[in-house]
């Protein structure tokens, strides 16, 4: 018996975003990477176009990551220290993009000047042809002052600036027109809210095919198939033609995974829980490829050994 | 449109264009058409030109195009005795005075003679001109690094906008306080042009007032022509941040219109040359405020709201120069519609909703207004934008000060608010607010509200120092900070004079009066348009609340006034209009518009829903309903369980079991989530035989709302209604209900078989 495959017609596709600018589109990336264009679910490729897979990003810090793991500072080694060389082994671990992530103060003390994050973007941006995502420390008056002047810094490279929020969006985005950037719009885990802060945004004048929008991720046994069922809808109603939600979606489960138990505390534990560092790359790892399967057009990633197979996932789900 | 105004600024082009055609011609004789021309620092050409023309000017032969297109926009003189709408005859002139304002600067630039110099003037940052060798100098145009900073913080909101300064104020007093008032409300300030000789620069160099970027404070010119140089900026501000393309020059102005809030302050008298550039900065959507007397235009069109008010110096009502600069920017930024933000609440005491509950017991009490020895009320009206000063908080009568510890005395709040989107049917919704506002002081407590408010300060927060005016000053910054959209101006009165306090209290009641009628009055017949909310759609994400005036949301927050005014609050947000469209079914509440928004909201699951049955595609709900109204087959009718009661129900379960079958998004005939109020509408399931099919009801709800349910049984005919609805007290089963039913002889028994 031939079984029939059915078949949805959808009458919307997801906005096709590029980061990056080459050195034609006025910036010195060697090359841009393009996310979205779908017009069907994930991976459902007998029903519509998938024509860029998911992208991989790798998360490195403007210094030694003081609340990482010790497993995640071993795997890197000593250019935990050096965002230069950290950009340049996270390029050769696979990744396509670099996220970039700014923090509040340099040793837990003095703050971090506009110089200080001008200079750290300079130096990763010489460093490796990657397109590059920068997020402020997550703090409203740092994340406004540091991105402005990174935008300035960067001006024309069509980096991805974050986090806009709805408590703190306007600069941000003011930011990226002002020097041709993109801006990733954060809700947490709910439709309306994810649509709602994409209008504010692009009524400000930024066009959509510069935002990407994070819905919010949670980890493998953290809430994950909330987010999982919200970044659906989301996809779904995209696909139902909603122009709002149309946008490609980031997800950070480098942060989200390791900040769990199961990766992070290797002693105490009970014993069936297995090898530490096994776990906890498999930890991130499913938690990536879940949300991949959800529709995540760019997932932040943290651990270059889930990195590794996540790649293979992805090559395998897009039929390489 | 002023004959006046058209002519003189009709005029003042014509001159001007020609006086730029000689200067070009004298130029291009004696420097030649190749001589570069070009505005220090920018990537936009002559900014002005390039983006309303899309030329790019490079050369002085380059400026003839410019000034080619500024002569197809002149217009004659209107004739003395034929009187026609000269709005599109001004605008032309307006932005043939720009082109030709901008070539001539363009020409000066070329010579050498831009920017003006200034001896003796140390600008605190400026465009660089290393030429001049630190010679004093005014600034020009602003640079673009200038424009991408000052640019983000207009976007952003952080600076509300630009004041274009022109000519020379009543006096050197009067300069400095209209730019302190200016600089005190963030707003950048720009100065150019002269009267009689005298230039507002002048005036500012001469009290030693700083300018320069630092100080937020440019002094462009001492001629109207650099009045360019602002709107050069304007234009800049469109195609940076605006994302336009040169050559988009209405895309531009709207960009301007509804983005960049601008005007310009006309100092001194205004010649032609002014009403020309006025014109030209009108179709940015920039309105002038003049401190002489002129014609104004009033009527909104090209500009969001007036065009040119009058507003004559010596005429304001003040007693010193601050004040009338006070007045007069206030009344700049309202013409403008430019919004104030309010962020910090600037009381002596913490400040936030997690004081919101706090309860001031009376050993702890410093004094109390209301409740059983004294009397509060609270009263928000809507008053006109010329009788309301912002920011004004009087009290009338003794102060706090007069009462020994512990004692009462009568109290009101009175707040008078305007807004050019305020409406008198958000009074009430703003009026709740006050409890939520003044709640929030860590150690006031507020209970109740219009006049059975109830409110006690603690000895401690008497101790820090708060005082009967802080009231106003939370009031005032909560609601410029929360209602901002549609609060442009409030002011407040602390009334404890007791004869005020009498005649305010019988003009509020006169108000709560009108209110409950005007709700009464309120239908869903009545209206065209009821409203959405889907905000519970984070987790019920196909759930859709229609509200309409005469059934309020399921959780009980939410009337149809709310979901009004929270729209016009936030635009985008969860309560959306929803057009009622053709009504299809009269009796169970067909609307074509619900029809068609519950399905696109529903993402397609809901695809109809009736307002007034429970029988036929009820409406869903999310999970957050009052009580839950479901069929008892075997009584013909419905039962009601609220949220508080945890007692078996005649169904077989209770409110948590039934919640589950109710919630979730789910169109359940038979069942549905309600808000309480919505049992006492004539609407209630109005479908299915509205209120008289109740059978059985949680005693709480009977108890709490036994007046509104008396007045209900009236209105239905029945007045020994109530009585007859069984509750868990009488029977949790079926056969418990029937035979108190049949006892009391229920009318349901008796009515149209539901099924």
């Amino acid at each position: 018996m031939t079984v029939e495959i059915p078949v949805e017609k959808w009458s919307g596709k997801v906005i096709e975003v590029a980061l990056g600018a080459t050195a034609e589109e006025g910036g010195t990336r060697t090359h841009a990477v393009t996310v979205g264009g779908q017009t069907t679910l994930p991976f459902l490729h007998f029903e519509g176009a998938i024509p860029y897979p998911p992208r991989i990003a790798i998360e490195i810090s403007d210094q030694r990551p003081g609340d990482w793991s010790p497993l995640l500072l071993e795997a890197w080694g000593d250019v935990v220290k050096d965002p230069a060389a950290w950009a340049k082994a996270a390029e050769e671990a696979g990744a396509e993009l670099i996220l970039l992530q700014l923090s509040l103060t340099k040793d837990g003390d003095t703050p971090v000047t506009v110089a200080d994050a001008q200079a750290v973007t300079r130096q990763v941006l010489d460093a490796t042809g990657l397109p590059l995502i920068v997020f402020g420390p997550g703090q409203v008056d740092a994340d406004n002052e540091l991105l402005v002047a990174v935008a300035e810094e960067a001006s024309g490279e069509r980096l991805l600036l974050g986090i806009c929020e709805e408590k703190n969006y306007r600069t941000i985005v003011a930011a990226a027109l002002a020097h041709n950037h993109l801006v990733t719009a954060r809700t947490a885990m709910d439709v309306n809210l994810a649509k709602q802060l994409n209008i504010l945004i692009s009524d400000m004048g930024l066009p959509l095919n510069r935002i990407v929008m994070d819905p919010t991720s949670a980890a493998l046994g953290y809430g994950m198939e909330y987010g999982y069922s919200v970044m659906e809808r989301l996809r779904i109603a995209a696909l139902q033609g909603d122009k709002m939600t149309q946008l490609p979606m980031l997800v950070t489960v480098g942060y989200e995974a390791w900040r769990q138990k199961e990766s992070k505390v290797g002693v105490g534990v009970p014993e069936a829980w297995g090898e530490w560092e096994e776990r906890a790359i498999l930890w991130e790892t499913l938690t990536t490829t879940t949300l991949i399967e959800s529709g995540a057009d760019i997932v932040i990633m943290r651990h270059p050994e889930a990195v590794r197979r996540a790649r293979v996932f992805i090559d395998r789900l897009m039929g390489k | 449109m002023s004959r006046y105004i058209a002519t003189r600024a009709i005029r003042g082009s014509n001159a001007l264009v020609a006086e730029a055609e000689a200067l070009l011609k004298q130029a291009v004789e004696e420097k030649g058409a190749d001589t570069p021309v070009a505005f220090p620092n920018t990537a936009y050409f002559l900014p002005v030109t390039f983006g309303m023309l899309a030329h790019e000017v490079n050369t002085l032969g380059d400026l003839e195009f410019s000034l080619a297109h500024a002569k197809k926009l002149l217009h004659p003189l209107p004739e003395d005795n034929l009187w026609v709408p000269y709005l599109g005859e001004t605008l032309d002139s307006g932005m043939a005075t720009l082109l030709a304002a901008e070539a001539i600067e363009g020409v000066r630039f070329a010579y050498g003679e831009e920017p003006t110099l200034y001896p003796g003037l140390e600008l605190a940052g400026s465009t660089s001109y290393p030429q001049l060798n630190g010679t004093g100098h005014l600034n020009g145009p602003i640079d673009d690094i200038q424009l991408r900073s000052w640019g983000i913080q207009l976007v952003d909101g952080r600076m509300p906008g630009f004041a274009a300064l022109v000519g020379a104020a009543h006096s050197n007093e009067a300069a400095v306080a209209i730019v302190r008032e200016l600089q005190r409300r963030n707003i950048l300030t720009f100065l150019c042009g002269n009267t009689n000789g005298r230039s507002v620069i002048d005036q500012l160099h001469e009290e030693g007032v700083e300018m320069g970027y630092d100080t937020y404070i440019v002094p462009f010119g001492t001629d109207t022509i650099s009045a360019i140089y602002p709107l050069g900026f304007a234009t800049r501000s469109a195609l940076t941040f605006g994302g336009l393309k040169a050559g988009q020059w209405r895309d531009i102005l709207i960009y301007n219109k509804f983005r960049v809030f601008a005007f310009v302050l006309a100092l001194g008298e205004v010649d032609d040359l002014k009403y020309a550039a006025a014109a030209g900065a009108i179709s940015y959507g920039f309105p002038t405020i003049a401190d002489t007397v002129i014609p104004e235009i009033l009527p909104t069109g090209v500009t969001r709201y007036e065009h040119v008010i009058s507003m004559p110096w010596n005429e304001i009502e003040a007693e010193t120069e601050e004040e009338r600069a006070a007045k007069m920017v206030q009344r700049a930024i309202e013409v403008r519609g430019v919004k104030v933000k309010i962020t910090e609440v600037p009381v002596p005491v913490a400040y936030g909703s997690a004081f919101e509950g706090e309860v001031v017991r009376r050993a702890d009490m410093r004094a109390e207004f209301g409740g059983k020895n004294s009397r509060a009320f609270e009263y928000l009206l809507m008053a006109p934008m010329d009788e309301v000063e912002d920011g004004k908080i009087e009290l009338i009568g003794p102060g706090l000060d007069t009462l020994d510890e512990g004692g009462s005395m009568d109290l009101a709040l009175v707040v008078e608010v305007a807004g050019r989107k305020m409406q008198e049917d958000f009074e009430p919704v703003l009026e709740r607010q006050f409890h939520y506002f003044i709640n929030g002081a860590s150690g006031i407590q507020h209970i109740g509200q219009r006049d059975i408010t109830w409110i006690r300060i603690s000895k401690a927060a008497a101790e820090k120092g708060f005082d009967l005016k802080h009231f106003g000053d939370i009031l005032y910054a909560r609601f410029h900070a929360d209602f901002g959209a549609i609060v442009d101006k409030l002011q407040i009165k602390i009334i404890t004079d007791p004869d005020l306090h009498a005649e305010w209290l019988a003009k509020a009641r006169e108000a709560y009066d009108f209110r409950n009628r005007r709700l009464a009055d309120l239908t869903d017949d009545a209206v065209d348009t009821f409203y959405s909310c889907i905000l519970c759609q984070s987790f019920a994400p196909t759930h859709v609340c229609v509200v309409s005036p005469q059934r309020l949301g399921l959780c009980g927050a939410y009337n149809w006034l709310d979901c009004k005014a929270s729209y016009e609050i936030n635009p985008t947000g969860p309560n959306q209009p929803i057009q009622k469209g053709q009504c299809l079914d009269d009796d169970k509440g067909y609307f074509a518009g619900v029809n068609e928004y519950a399905k696109m909201a529903s993402q397609g699951t809901v695809e109809e829903v009736t307002m007034y049955s429970i029988m036929e595609n009820p409406m869903t709900a999310c999970g957050c309903f009052e009580c839950i109204v479901m069929v008892i087959p075997e009584a013909n009718g419905v039962m009601v369980v609220s949220r508080e009661d945890p007692s078996m129900t005649p169904a077989g379960m209770t409110f948590s079991t039934l919640a589950g079958i109710a919630g979730g998004g789910l169109q359940t005939p038979g069942i549905m989530g309600v808000g309480k109020f919505y049992l006492t509408s004539p609407k209630f399931v109005s479908a299915d035989g509205g209120f008289k099919r109740i059978v059985w009801m949680s005693s709480f709800l009977k108890e709490t709302m036994a007046e509104e349910f008396k007045q209900v049984a009236e209105r239905e005919g029945d007045p020994d209604l109530i009585a007859k609805i069984a509750d868990e007290t009488i029977c949790t089963d079926v056969e418990g209900l029937l035979a108190y039913l049949e006892s009391v002889g229920h009318p349901a028994l008796t009515m149209d078989m539901m099924f």
